[in-house]
Formats: structure tokens, sequence, C-alpha cells
């Protein structure tokens, strides 16, 4: 078997609330599972859903509530939210690819976030987006080198990046390196400019690329939600449209072609069956990372190493080098 | 910055006739410097075109054989006749002029796909050979180094750019960026529909100008001397080339094309002042970098073959004899 049966899910979320929108999770990937698909996709901080109001006035613009919201269901991981999601994997056999707004347990900072579970049910791999884009730098953190996976399914590799980080040469080299045959774009990007993209990721690595936007249109704003007439004022409405997010979702094959979507204004899963034989034979006209590359030009560096603020021992650290040093001097006097 | 209109010219070449090419280019850039503009762009390979031809001989066939061997007669040089033309047009017509050139070194008998850039001034203000040729392309061109991935500063904005598929390089894209290119030329010779929403991602990611040309040419326009000619094309809708140039702005929005199955030239206002201010929302080698995680180094060196010292060419030794190293296996030779 060479084929993957996909399901890249354009959905609306219901804003900042943790537990509905994973049980939306459980509920689309049960119906995905059942049209066979074996890669489950969600969007761009689907749980619990994108912090809206950063674009629709000023910023710190009486957002209190709205943040406290965010990170009061934001997930935390491991915690009940991703114990969930495993589950559902799990029970459906299948892998799923879900973003979230993401803090540590104790930590007041939310990162953008993709988790990967397994069909086993275990958490196989986390990104976090290295760069937010705009505003989303008021809102969200960076992640660091060490969380830039690509996961073996057994049948197909797959990994990718979160909206704008699609547009990072370096980071796509870094993950088309790790040899990456299942591009997973999640975002928020709408317009065709965004498919021109996709379109182009697909061809520069020869693999195929799933973009997954949600869908939400100004009606589905929760009635209780906290000044709810300030969220989407008049005039950010008369300029924009009443979608907060039209979708935008789309699967491309590795020559470019796109093979389903894009699907705008409405709830749709896609479902497509990767034919992964395909990813070799194009490679034979472009391998960015082999025969289409030019290591002895370009040498790219990446430091995958966690980057945690504090790092914790007993008496004073050095840094490595003097570390290594004392280390040297010790076995120097162990051999003499 | 002030505004300037640019023009990507949709055109045939004289297959493997230099100096009839040439002449196309001159007349070409007339044409539209008399429409105002200020930087005129060529297709791949323009001069003397495209070497259509290894995509359908089998690989060091007789035909195949006789046609490189034109190719490389009618190859351009740098600092010959050919170029003196090309620089004193751009002179003469106060322009910018990027051509596509097969272009090989003066005693050398490897050709290069490479992209000139002629100032108003009449110099030769760049060059840049393809890093990676492509398939069949593999046959008939050299691989260029990282000492021809500059970025030209026009006044108008900083001009560069990449050839066909090298424009699926990332880090070569990288590169560019890094130099501060605005306006960035796409020759090609790829007639994909696909091709177009790359041009469209690329002028998005470096928020830069992209200028995409590409040449046109039919069976028909092929010369009746031409090696291989009757077993290899067919007649006027046989297309060698159906076109496929298109201007890009900085937030991949098309300005004009993408014009296909034509000749034709493409015209745009483009102010370099944009696309700096379009990095506001993405500089992908400034605030949308993360150099603490991703770190590109380019070696920029000019990697000849062979380096001659000037000692060695007046017959002494370079370094004191018994020395190590100068021996004549390594004598001369640049590691």
């Amino acid at each position: 078997m060479s084929t993957l049966r996909i399901a890249a899910v354009q959905a609306s979320y219901e804003l900042m609330n943790h537990d509905a929108n994973i049980e939306k999770v459980a509920g689309l990937t049960s119906a995905a599972a059942r049209e066979g698909a074996e890669l489950v996709v969600f969007p761009e901080v689907f749980v619990p859903g994108p912090p809206i109001w950063i674009d629709t006035q000023p910023i710190w613009h009486g957002d209190e509530d709205w943040y406290a919201l965010l990170a009061r269901n934001a997930v935390v991981v491991p915690g009940p939210g991703t114990e969930r999601l495993a589950a559902v994997a799990a029970e459906h056999g299948v892998w799923l690819a879900v973003g979230v707004d993401e803090r540590e347990r104790h930590g007041g900072t939310i990162y953008n976030t993709v988790l990967y579970f397994s069909p086993s049910g275990e958490l196989a791999g986390r990104h976090r987006k290295l760069v937010p884009t705009g505003s989303e730098r008021t809102v969200w953190g960076m992640g660091d080198g060490s969380t830039m996976p690509v996961v073996d399914t057994g049948l197909a590799r797959i990994g990718g990046l979160t909206c704008w980080e699609n547009y990072m040469p370096l980071a796509r080299f870094h993950m088309y390196a790790q040899g990456v045959d299942v591009w997973v774009a999640p975002t928020l990007a709408m317009g065709d400019g965004w498919i021109a993209t996709m379109r182009h990721i697909a061809r520069e690595n020869r693999m195929f690329v799933i973009g997954v936007n949600p869908v939400q249109h100004a009606d589905q704003i929760p009635a209780g939600f906290p000044a709810r007439d300030r969220l989407l004022p008049p005039a950010y409405l008369e300029r924009n449209g009443p979608w907060v997010d039209e979708g935008n979702s789309v699967v491309v094959a590795p020559d470019g072609s796109v093979i389903a979507g894009p699907v705008r204004e409405r709830e749709e899963t896609l479902i497509a069956d990767l034919d992964l034989r395909s990813v070799a034979i194009q490679r034979r006209h472009v391998d960015p990372v082999g025969h289409y590359n030019r290591p002895d030009i370009f040498r790219l560096h990446v430091d995958t190493s966690p980057r945690r603020a504090v790092t914790c021992g007993h008496g004073i650290a050095s840094d490595s080098q003097g570390g290594s040093d004392e280390h040297l001097g010790n076995s120097q006097r162990f051999t003499a | 910055m002030e505004p300037v209109k640019v023009a990507a010219v949709q055109a045939a070449p004289v297959l493997l006739d230099r100096d009839a090419t040439v002449a196309r280019v001159v007349a070409l850039c007339e044409k539209a410097a008399a429409e105002g503009a200020r930087l005129v762009a060529f297709p791949e390979a323009f001069v003397p075109g495209y070497p259509d031809w290894v995509w359908r001989t089998r690989p060091w066939d007789a035909t195949a054989s006789s046609l490189y061997a034109r190719l490389l007669d009618q190859a351009v040089v740098a600092g010959s006749p050919a170029t003196a033309v090309l620089a004193r047009t751009a002179r003469r017509l106060g322009i910018w002029l990027s051509v596509g050139a097969d272009e090989r070194d003066e005693a050398g008998s490897t050709v290069y796909n490479s992209l000139l850039h002629f100032a108003p001034d009449g110099t030769l203000a760049a060059r840049h050979r393809k890093l990676m040729p492509t398939g069949g392309e593999r046959l008939v061109w050299g691989t260029g180094d990282g000492s021809t991935l500059d970025v030209v500063d026009t006044g108008f904005g900083r001009l560069g750019g990449l050839i066909c598929w090298e424009n699926y390089m990332p880090l070569a894209r990288a590169a560019l960026y890094a130099r501060g290119v605005d306006i960035y030329l796409a020759p090609t010779w790829d007639n994909s529909e696909v091709w177009v929403p790359t041009l469209r991602h690329i002028a998005k990611e470096g928020r830069t100008y992209v200028i995409g040309v590409t040449s046109c040419i039919r069976a028909s326009d092929l010369p009746s001397d031409l090696p291989g000619r009757a077993e290899l094309y067919g007649d006027a809708d046989d297309w060698l080339s159906r076109g496929n140039s298109a201007i890009v702005g900085p937030g991949g929005e098309i300005l004009a094309g993408p014009l296909t199955g034509e000749e034709g030239i493409l015209y745009a206002e483009i102010d370099a002042g944009e696309a700096r201010a379009a990095r506001m929302q993405f500089d992908p080698v400034g605030h949308y970098s993360r150099s603490d995680v991703l770190h590109l180094s380019v070696d920029a060196t000019a990697r000849a073959a062979v380096s001659f010292r000037p000692g060695d060419d007046a017959g002494e030794p370079a370094l004191p004899p018994g020395e190590p190293g100068s021996g004549p296996a390594e004598a001369g030779v640049t590691p």
C-alpha cells in the first residue's frame, strides 16, 4: 500500500472554549475516520480558537477579559486536553494533527503549537511556531529549534510549519532535509496568494501539501462572549466582510497541482488519496536537499537544542565551553 | 525611491545565432526604452537561445553533439564584441539591460547558463551563473559557484535574480534576500501553469518585485540549417516554448501577464520603496527570521578549477626548494 487517505478538516471553532473544541475535534475525527482517513488535520490554533481581537482593534485596547479567556482555555501539554486528543486518535486508529494555543502548566505565555498524535494514542510530535506574525506577537511567544519534528507514520513522513512560517525558507529547508513526504500547513491565511504558496512549496520539495484553515462567520461568535459588541467593530466588518475566517483549505500534489479545494465560506472536510510513490518519482526533477542543492556553497546550521528560560543545577554553571574545559582538565589529571 | 517602468520581453531568439539574436535584443530594447522602460529583462539563455534539444535527443548522440558544437561556437563571452554591443545599447538608451546568455570563458569549452546585467553607464555590472541546471540541461551546462549571487543597486532598487528552477532552491533565494533584492528576475523556460504561483510565492516571501520572463518560440522560428532540425522539430504548431512571462508585486499580486502563446513586452510600474515598506509584514532575513535557530552561511568564493600564481608563470619556484608543497603536483593549484 502506498496510498495515504487524508482528511483536511475545515471547521468552525467555538471561540475560546477548550472543551467544546476538543469535542469538535473528536466528532469530526470520527466522521473522517468513517471515510477511511488515516491522517486527519485540523486548522491552526483550532483549540480554543484564534485570538481574533488582535486584528480588530488597537493592541491592548480593552482586551483583558479576552486574553484571560485565552489563557484559561489554552492547552497544557500534557494535560486533560491532550489526553482526550490522544484517546480520540487511538479510538479511530488515525494520525491526528491539531493546532492549539498552548501554554506551560504554570506559564503565562501562549504558544502557537501543532500537536501530532499517533494511532496508538501517543503524542508523537509537537511544533511551536517560530515567529508569530504582526499582531500575533502580542499574544504568542516564539518556539525554539527543538520542536521541528518530522513524524514517521510508517507509510509517510509528515511534518510542516504553521501559517506564515511557510514563508521562512530556512525553516522549510530544515524540514525538507528531514525527509518530509506530506506537509501539514495549518493556517489562518486567506486568499488566492496563499494557494500560490501552497502550490509552490509542494513543487519546491516535491511533496504533498495539506493546507487547513478554520471557517468562522461573525454570527458564530457565542452570544455570551465577553464584550461581544466590541469584538468585531462595525467598521471592521464593513471593511473585511462577515467572515472572520473564510477558510482556504487545499490539498496539493508534488507537481504543484491542486487535488482538492480550495474551499471557502463553508465547513467541509476535504478527503484525498495521496499516492506516495509520486513523491519519489517527482524528486527526479527537483530534490532541494539532494541533487538540486549546492552544499559546497550553502551550509545551513540549525540549533535544535531546547532553550529553557532557566537551567537548574548545583554550583554556578559556566557556559558549555567552560564546562568542557573543566572536564578536559579532570580527564588530564586522571591520565597523568 | 522613484517609481520606474520595467519591461519583460517575451520573444524568440534566432536559435544558435548569436549576432542575429543580439541584434534582436537591441531592437527590442529600443522599443521598450521608447515606452519609458528603465529596466529591460530578457529570457533565460536568450542569446543565442535555450538548448531545447536536450529534451528531444538521446544524450551524446550525433545530433546532440553537433548542436553542442554550435552552441559552444555561438556562446557569449564576457568582454567580447557581443557583450560590447549589449553594453553600448544599455548606455545609449540609458537602461538597465538584463539578458540570459549561454556563456563561456574565453578559453573555455563548458557553457554556463548566465544572467548578465548591463548598466546605463555601459558596464557589465553583474553576472550570475546558474548554480544547478535541470535534468537534460546538465548535459550542456556547467554549474556556477557562490561568487555570482550578487545584487546590484540600480538607483531605483536592488536588482538580482535566479534562473528557472534555481528558483526552487530555498537557500539561494535566502542569499538574495539577505543581499536586499528589491527587483528579482526569474528568467525561465518553464511553461507550466504552476510556475506563476511560484513567482507569486517568491514575491511574497521576499517582499520583492518578481519579473518572470520566458522565451516564446516555435519550430517555424528555427533556422533552416539547424543540425537535426527535420528529425527533432515539427511545424509551426510545434511550440518549443509558449511563453509564461509575468510581473508580480511584493504582495504576490500579478501586475502584468501571464502572457502565453504570443510574443510581446509586459510593462509594469514598480517602486522599490513599496517593496521595502511591505517588509513591515514579512522580512525573511530580518524580523521574520530566527538567526538563533537557523543560520545560513554562503561560500561566495570564486572557484576556478585551476589558478596560476605569478611565480609559476615566470617559471620560478613559488616556494623555496625543498619546502613541503613545492612539488609539481601541488604547484599552482589552489586547494
